[in-house]
């Protein structure tokens, strides 16, 4: 039989082949799969279809993904998105790269409302991509916000993969929700700053809004106004929906959509042609994360039936390494580990793999809890292989290619890492408001 | 380039009429192939983009249903996982023919367009030898549904059976469309020219609506 | 080694069961001398707890350690056999039912006919629900929305309650807003591993089921492999395994509980004898409806009654 290592080693060989061929990633991983399944185990193997197949398709918690795809395009399609982005204009529109920092606040407020990244990238890109491009923004700038502030979204609580290592640690949900906040805040400042020094640094970066050539009436201010507060309102009735026990933040998705039919009525931009366009556009969208989803399961269901964490539950024991040492070890096998796994089974394995010996090491689990939510943000965002990247892609016009993507997300990658490196220096900044909220 | 192709197209001669007439045939052959599978796949694609709005009004229905009536559905969970499936998996042809479907362009854009076409073989070959895996287990587990009469495992429990026939059409018609691709891209290997008019990768695109 | 095995099982990697089903695998490994080497798989390694029955029905694995109400649809006879709402919890009287009073047959011809070889089952602790306010009376239940699968599904609306389906992702929030008023958990480790009990706080005394039997499952074309010797073996360990589950199970479950009450969890007012009665005929309903499903569990269904006479 084959070595984990050596099988480890091929599967990486082959990925990398054929990312390079430029085949669509999720059939090529599944394909890959296969074949090398084939020749390792037999036709055996053929059997993990069926069972991944409904593994994937029968998530309720990936149902989030076609809800909130849907909501987004009605929105962006109904110019409700635009609305509240041009009454934001108004309030900040002088200061360079304001809209770029509007994107960052609404991203978050999106982030409160999904616990996974699909529907974070992909409803943020979906709303906000648009008016930055038309705007004249650069595309990699916008790229990048859509990428970091879309993210966000198991940073910032109600998160899944949180609730998956508190479970798998026995931990609390709640001091790791609560212990998140303060890491999700300095990422959000430091967005914040990043876009702002950016772009007073190279002003075609984001250019400012052009002074119309009539100034607008003071009926047409109050439009704006009444508009960008009324979108507004619909963001805060879908996180109120989540606050109020009206619906779990999967079917939240399901309330944006009526509450964007609901707006673009009331806004007389209700056209059945839009309600049709936003539903084929969002089920190819849908289809285009699915097959991918799907094809890279099967590619890890592969790999962990051969053993893969027997091989990272051998390779952390007995390190010999100081504490902080196997600590930053466990962050790069995590980062590494993002090249081939989603964000679901990286908490699923190295949860219960990496945190008892931290513990054993003196440190607190929360801690390392929301250390490895910080690392899943980064490692899914890491080129070449990234669910966030291929998720922005999807989401991205024709013209951007992948290369684009990867050039825009390397600042806020490194924001993030800045962000990871503060919280392992500083367990303070995580453990703080826990221990004062809940002792 | 084969032989064949050069004798047929640089030293057409008159003494030739046959071979040529043969060589058009089977280019028109495969060109109305590849529009069939186009528009089959384009009409399914499309069709299936009517159940996102069911979708989120099953969703939103259980919502309605359980808060304000107090009467949770039984079947709702499971209808919503159902359309979901049904979306993802249909879609997919659909996305192949868009090329919508992601890849990592790199590479790739950095070659010529005939060397694309080579990739682009490679690619969906094993794409193709993916998705017949698919169609027939999925073939089997639909046999396997009906003799055993499998069913969701919640109160409701509705059949299964249909969710595999649906993976394997879905398959099936991935397959299709990929087989299409294969030869418009086999055809510009070889010759260099297009096999299928450009339009058809135009979906419209009309944001402002 | 001659066979190589793959051993899946219902629980996530780092549960306390978890040790149980490993030191299964070890124990085939040493009785056979190495010939059967196990590779235990925890839930979402290759395949998710709802998988498993299919994936050791196709050979994908070799071995798993299913739990049935996740494949109701497939086997409904699973649903019987792992205990239906109200049944007992006395783990001598459980086994004399399996082994003396005709299920064991009945089960292992209800696993054979989709190519499973049926071992030895053992006994997981008891199922109960967990409600954000206190259950004062079986009235209480009428109108609260619980997340409870299949069967218990069921049984509460046979109480008045309404039974809700969530993700289990999903169960922490849903609590902590009140999108429910209550969850059950498959054990009581179940739920102190979701956390459910910082976001509601009250147990209800009396158990949904009062022991779960769960089986230990093999592919068949896998097990015909084994000389008569290795199969010997294996299902000697299974026996082992089941004695292991019964006494850990017990003591896990009576951490979970002092863990839980440390951090807040208070028992619902003990139930009166009307509300008793109320929870056994509440279960008794079930019998019917579960005895029509499909011919094995009519059959499992038929010994209960005999039993009850
Ligand atoms: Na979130
Ligand atoms: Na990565």
């Amino acid at each position: 039989m084959i070595s984990i290592e050596l099988l480890t080693g091929v599967l990486l060989l082959c990925i990398l082949v054929t990312f390079a061929l430029g085949a669509p990633v999720g059939l090529g991983l599944g394909g890959i799969a296969m074949a090398v399944g084939y020749i390792t185990w037999g036709d055996g193997l053929f059997n993990v279809i069926p069972t991944t197949l409904e593994a994937t398709h029968f998530s309720f918690i990936l149902l989030a993904i076609p809800l909130y795809i849907y909501m987004g395009q009605l929105l962006t399609r109904s110019g409700i998105g635009d609305a509240m982005f041009n009454a934001s204009q108004m309030l900040i529109g002088k200061v360079r790269g304001s809209l770029a920092i509007s994107v960052i606040i609404v991203c978050s407020m999106i982030g409160a409302m999904v616990g996974i990244i699909g529907a974070g990238i992909m409803t943020s890109g979906s709303i906000a991509l648009r008016p930055m491009l038309e705007r004249g923004y650069n595309k990699r700038l916008a790229l990048g916000v859509i990428m970091a502030g879309g993210g966000l979204g198991i940073l910032i609580p109600p998160s899944i993969p949180m609730i998956m290592f508190a479970s798998a640690t026995q931990n609390s949900v709640g001091r790791m929700f609560i212990a998140a906040l303060v890491p999700a805040l300095i990422t959000i400042v430091l967005l914040i700053t990043y876009v702002v020094i950016a772009c007073k640094l190279d002003h075609s970066k984001a250019p400012l809004d052009k002074a119309p050539d009539v100034p607008p009436t003071l009926k047409e201010k109050w439009f704006t106004a009444r508009d960008g507060l009324l979108s507004l309102l619909l963001i805060v009735a879908v996180l109120g929906s989540i606050i109020m026990g009206v619906a779990t933040p999967t079917e939240s998705g399901a309330i944006g959509v009526v509450g964007a039919i609901c707006l673009a009525i009331l806004f007389k931009r209700f056209k059945p042609r839009m309600v049709r366009n936003a539903g084929m556009q969002a089920a190819l969208l849908v289809s285009v994360a699915m097959w991918i989803i799907f094809g890279a399961t099967v590619f890890s269901n592969f790999h962990l039936l051969m053993g893969v964490q027997n091989m990272v539950a051998s390779f952390t024991q007995d390190l010999g390494l100081s504490p902080m040492m196997v600590i930053i070890m466990f962050q790069l096998i995590m980062l590494l580990l993002g090249f081939i796994i989603d964000e679901f089974i990286i908490v699923l394995m190295c949860a219960p793999i990496f945190t008892p010996i931290a513990v054993s090491l003196g440190f607190d689990p929360i801690w390392f809890g929301i250390l490895m939510i910080l690392n899943i943000e980064i490692a899914v965002q890491t080129p070449p292989y990234g669910f966030a990247l291929f998720y922005l892609k999807g989401i991205a016009p024709p013209g951007i290619t992948m290369l684009d993507i990867y050039k825009s997300v390397t600042p806020f990658v490194l924001i993030k890492l800045l962000v990871l490196i503060i919280c392992m220096c500083f367990p303070e900044l995580v453990m703080w408001l826990p221990n004062k909220l809940m002792g | 380039m084969s032989p064949l192709f050069l004798i047929i197209c640089h030293n057409a001669q008159p003494t030739l009429p046959i071979l040529l007439r043969y060589y058009t045939m089977i280019e028109t052959a495969i060109r109305r192939y590849c529009l069939a599978i186009h528009a089959l796949v384009a009409f399914v694609g499309k069709s299936i983009s009517y159940l996102m709005p069911v979708l989120a009004f099953v969703v939103a229905f259980e919502v309605f249903s359980r808060y304000f009536l107090n009467k949770p559905t039984i079947w709702a969970y499971d209808l919503s996982l159902f359309i979901f499936g049904y979306i993802a998996a249909l879609g997919g042809a659909y996305a192949q023919q868009q090329r919508a479907h992601i890849n990592v362009d790199i590479l790739y854009n950095k070659v010529s367009p005939r060397m694309r076409s080579l990739f682009n073989i490679i690619s969906f070959c094993l794409a193709i030898f993916f998705v017949a895996i698919i169609c027939k287990m999925s073939i089997g587990k639909f046999e396997e549904a009906l003799q055993f009469n499998y069913r969701r495992q919640s109160e409701w429990a509705p059949h299964m059976h249909h969710y595999w026939v649906m993976m394997a059409v879905a398959s099936f018609m991935l397959g299709l469309q990929l087989s299409s691709d294969l030869l418009e891209e086999g055809f510009h290997l070889i010759t260099g020219k297009t096999l299928l008019p450009d339009s058809i990768r135009n979906v419209e695109e009309t944001p402002h609506d | 080694a001659d066979h190589n095995w793959r051993f899946a099982n219902l629980y996530s990697r780092g549960s306390a069961f978890g040790e149980v089903y490993e030191s299964l695998a070890k124990n085939i490994e040493t009785m056979s001398e190495g010939r059967i080497k196990v590779q235990v798989l925890y839930s979402g390694e290759g395949v998710g707890t709802t998988g498993i029955l299919g994936a050791v029905k196709s050979g994908l694995i070799t071995m798993g350690a299913p739990f049935q109400s996740m494949h109701a649809g497939e086997l409904p006879a699973g649903i019987v056999e792992i205990g239906l709402p109200g049944g007992t919890d006395d783990a001598a009287e459980l086994t004399t039912l399996f082994q003396e009073k005709g299920w064991a047959p009945i089960l292992k011809e209800a696993y054979g006919s989709q190519g499973l070889v049926w071992l030895d089952p053992y006994i997981q602790p008891a199922v109960y629900v967990l409600t954000k306010k206190p259950i004062n009376s079986i009235e209480d239940f009428q109108g609260l929305k619980i997340r409870a699968p299949g069967a218990y599904g069921k049984f509460l609306r046979n109480l008045g309650a309404s039974p809700v389906s969530l993700a289990w992702g999903e169960i922490y929030t849903s609590l902590s807003t009140g999108v429910i008023d209550g969850s059950i958990g498959s054990n009581m480790i179940d739920h102190r591993d979701g956390n459910h009990v910082e976001v509601a706080k009250y147990m209800y005394p009396l158990p949904l089921a009062g022991a779960q039997v769960l089986p230990i499952i093999v592919n068949r074309s896998a097990w015909s492999k084994l000389s008569p010797d290795l199969q010997a073996i294996v299902s000697a360990a299974t026996t082992v395994h089941a004695r292991d589950q019964l006494t850990k199970s017990k003591l896990w479950e009576s951490q979970a509980v002092a863990e839980m009450e440390e951090k807040g969890l208070q028992w619902s007012p003990a139930p009166s004898d009307a509300d008793k009665a109320a929870w056994q005929a509440a279960g008794a309903g079930l019998w019917d409806e579960y005895a029509k499903s499909d011919k094995y569990s009519a059959e499992l269904i038929e010994v209960l009654r005999k039993e009850a006479n």
